[in-house]
């Protein structure tokens, strides 16, 4: 991989570990309903997708996840294999919902954070057997609407940057 | 006519919603089933009875069959009001005279009868002889204070089964006073009689429930009945257990019925004929089985006897189970019960 | 933002009204019983707390991490303790209800409410 690319990369990938420990800090969310959250790292991998492509994308998701078990949470525990099942869900979302509909940032960053979410009560369902998380459901639902829309308007903001359209 | 994208669109959303509604309408109204509910007040109980049909207009009869056998019922087994024209059990044990034989309707000789067969057949436990003593609990229960003495109890009056007499032709006799008391089997006969009337018209898939009886027929959707039971330690709909079954009667004697307290003890209605006191060892004993008359009398009876004792009877009976819930809180099941859960 | 944002957004809420409305409608159909929480660890069930006690209690369990402690009063059960480096388990406070549920990822505990939710048909009293 070309230097400059790698180290951008790299770059992107810490900041998003490092979005992700800010959000957690934060009361409130993340406390009352499992898997929300601000989504701030989402604006790195929603970056990667429009300035690379999926395969960059799914490196720095990945990477990611894998560094925040590393750090924080335990890696190879239950965390890590919620954290994955969303990411990987929420980057294959994002690109397919790029490249084959005629969605704007904003609505892939909605469809983002919505599949994030879906793919960890997904693995919640799977791993822990419970039925009961799919009652978070409509919450859920609701909350990414505002936040996918703030991500995606802040996402294209820096692409401008860029020059590239979004 | 081709439609435009937005069109589709709109048409898509409609359908689905339709569909979905559809759906969901279909899942609320599943039952095709009717219901009806009909309430009495009977034997100083609220009864209610439920049947499943979709013959409306012979429910209606039959409820009104209904209404007749139990208003004829208590007004018979009544010990403290009196009917004109009827013979009933405030009649004979106020106004006959001793040695004086009368002539009573079939239905209270049989239900008297079977009562003075159920006192030899549980040895004496199950007596409806107990009037005078019932009176004296009674009284004391309204004052709300004191405790009778056992000599108070003894003396009032005679307690022995052998005082009530049945001759042929549907004749009963009175001697030394005693006063018979139907309220531990009142409930249960009825509701026997109620529930094998329904199911003789046809209508086999009811509800009833008469305060601390219940009786059930065939389930209307193919499952089964899921009866609860009162928790005697909580408050209102609470219940501690569930009863899954069909074509059962199960029957609560339970010392919170009816009760008073005095110097931090409860004395409730339900008397050991041979102490003349109420016993303290259970907060209530359900009975199940298929027929609601025995299901009474075993309640009592087995209310009145130690639990090891009470539990080797049970045990010994076929399609019969019990629950016994222990003052000290601790519920035990008989031996087949699990076929109920 | 364009045309498809606002279906795609339209359509999101007509889904949460759907998916409210159906879980509202199987909700309606239930009596009273008796609430439990249920504690697994893993899927082991490892305690049972009778909800329907008003009285304030305390419990132990051992969370893969150690010490998980929960309290229970009211009908409701939280996680008060438990060593894990989030502490998000301990931060979901309360739950009272079978549609929630609280999951502890790394001490691998659940928290589940069930009711017996039966339909009863009749209750002796």
């Amino acid at each position: 991989m070309e230097i400059r690319k790698l180290t951008m990369l790299s770059m992107l990938l810490a900041l998003s570990v490092v979005f992700n420990i800010v959000e957690s800090t934060i009361p409130f969310i993340g406390g009352v309903i499992p898997g929300v959250k601000l989504g701030l790292s989402n604006i790195i991998i929603l970056f990667v997708i429009y300035m690379y492509t999926f395969k960059e994308a799914m490196y720095v998701s990945i990477g990611k996840v894998i560094i925040i078990s590393l750090v924080r949470t335990g890696l190879f525990g239950i965390t890590f294999f919620f954290s994955l099942g969303g990411a990987i869900l929420s980057t294959i979302s994002m690109y397919m919902v790029k490249r084959y509909t005629k969605l704007s940032i904003i609505g892939i960053s909605i469809i983002g954070s919505l599949t994030h979410s879906i793919g960890q009560i997904l693995i919640a369902m799977l791993m822990l057997r419970t039925f009961n998380v799919i009652f978070y459901l409509p919450y859920i639902l609701i909350l990414t609407i505002p936040t996918g829309i703030v991500v995606g308007m802040m996402t294209r903001n820096v692409l401008k940057f860029y020059n590239v359209k979004a | 006519m081709k439609l435009t994208k937005k069109q589709y669109l709109y048409r898509g959303i409609f359908l689905i919603l339709t569909g979905l509604t559809i759906l969901l309408y279909m899942f609320i109204y599943n039952v095709d089933i009717k219901e009806h509910s009909k309430s009495f007040f009977y034997m100083d109980t609220y009864i209610n009875v439920k049947i499943y049909s979709n013959n409306t207009r012979k429910v209606n009869e039959a409820m009104l069959e209904v209404d007749k056998i139990y208003e004829k019922y208590h007004k018979l087994t009544n010990r403290y009001d009196s009917y004109p024209n009827i013979t009933n059990i405030y009649y004979i044990n106020n106004n006959l005279g001793m040695n004086e034989k009368i002539k009573i309707e079939k239905e209270l000789y049989n239900i008297i009868d079977y009562a003075i067969d159920a006192y030899y057949e549980s040895n004496g436990l199950f007596n409806i002889a107990l009037g005078n003593a019932i009176d004296v609990w009674r009284s004391y229960r309204i004052q709300g204070h004191g405790v009778p003495t056992y000599s108070e109890l003894s003396n009032i009056g005679s307690l022995s089964i052998d005082d009530i007499i049945l001759h042929d032709d549907y004749m009963i006799e009175i001697d030394s006073n005693v006063k018979i008391d139907l309220g531990a089997i009142s409930k249960g006969y009825t509701t026997e009689i109620v529930g094998n009337y329904l199911e003789s018209v046809g209508l086999d898939k009811y509800i009833i429930n008469a305060g601390g009886s219940v009786k059930v027929g065939n389930h209307y959707d193919n499952e089964k009945y899921k009866i609860g039971i009162k928790d005697p330690q909580k408050g209102g709909n609470e219940i501690f257990k569930v009863v899954n079954g069909n074509n059962i009667s199960v029957v609560t004697s339970g010392s919170y019925e009816r009760y008073y307290e005095y110097n931090n003890e409860v004395y409730h209605h339900i008397i050991d004929p041979k102490t003349l006191y109420p016993p303290r060892n259970f907060l209530a004993v359900t009975v199940i089985s298929k027929d609601s008359k025995m299901a009474d009398i075993l309640s009592t009876v087995v209310f009145l006897m130690p639990f090891d004792e009470g539990k080797e009877y049970i045990d010994s009976l076929i399609n019969v189970e019990a629950i016994w819930y222990k003052n000290n809180g601790q519920i035990h099941y008989s031996e087949g019960f699990n076929i109920y859960e | 933002m364009n045309k498809s944002d606002i279906k795609l957004i339209l359509g999101l809420i007509i889904l949460v009204i759907l998916v409210s409305a159906l879980m509202f409608i199987i909700n309606i159909a239930t009596v009273n019983g008796t609430k439990k929480a249920l504690v697994y660890y893993d899927n082991d069930l490892i305690l049972s707390i009778d909800l329907d006690d008003s009285e304030f209690r305390e419990y132990k369990v051992s969370g893969y991490n150690g010490d998980v402690i929960l309290n229970a009063s009211n009908g409701k059960v939280r996680v008060v303790e438990e060593i894990s480096p989030l502490h998000i388990c301990s931060y979901q406070g309360w739950i009272d209800s079978p549609h929630e549920i609280i999951i502890c990822l790394p001490n691998r505990i659940v928290v589940k409410i069930e009711e017996q939710k039966e339909k009863i048909d009749t209750i002796v009293r």
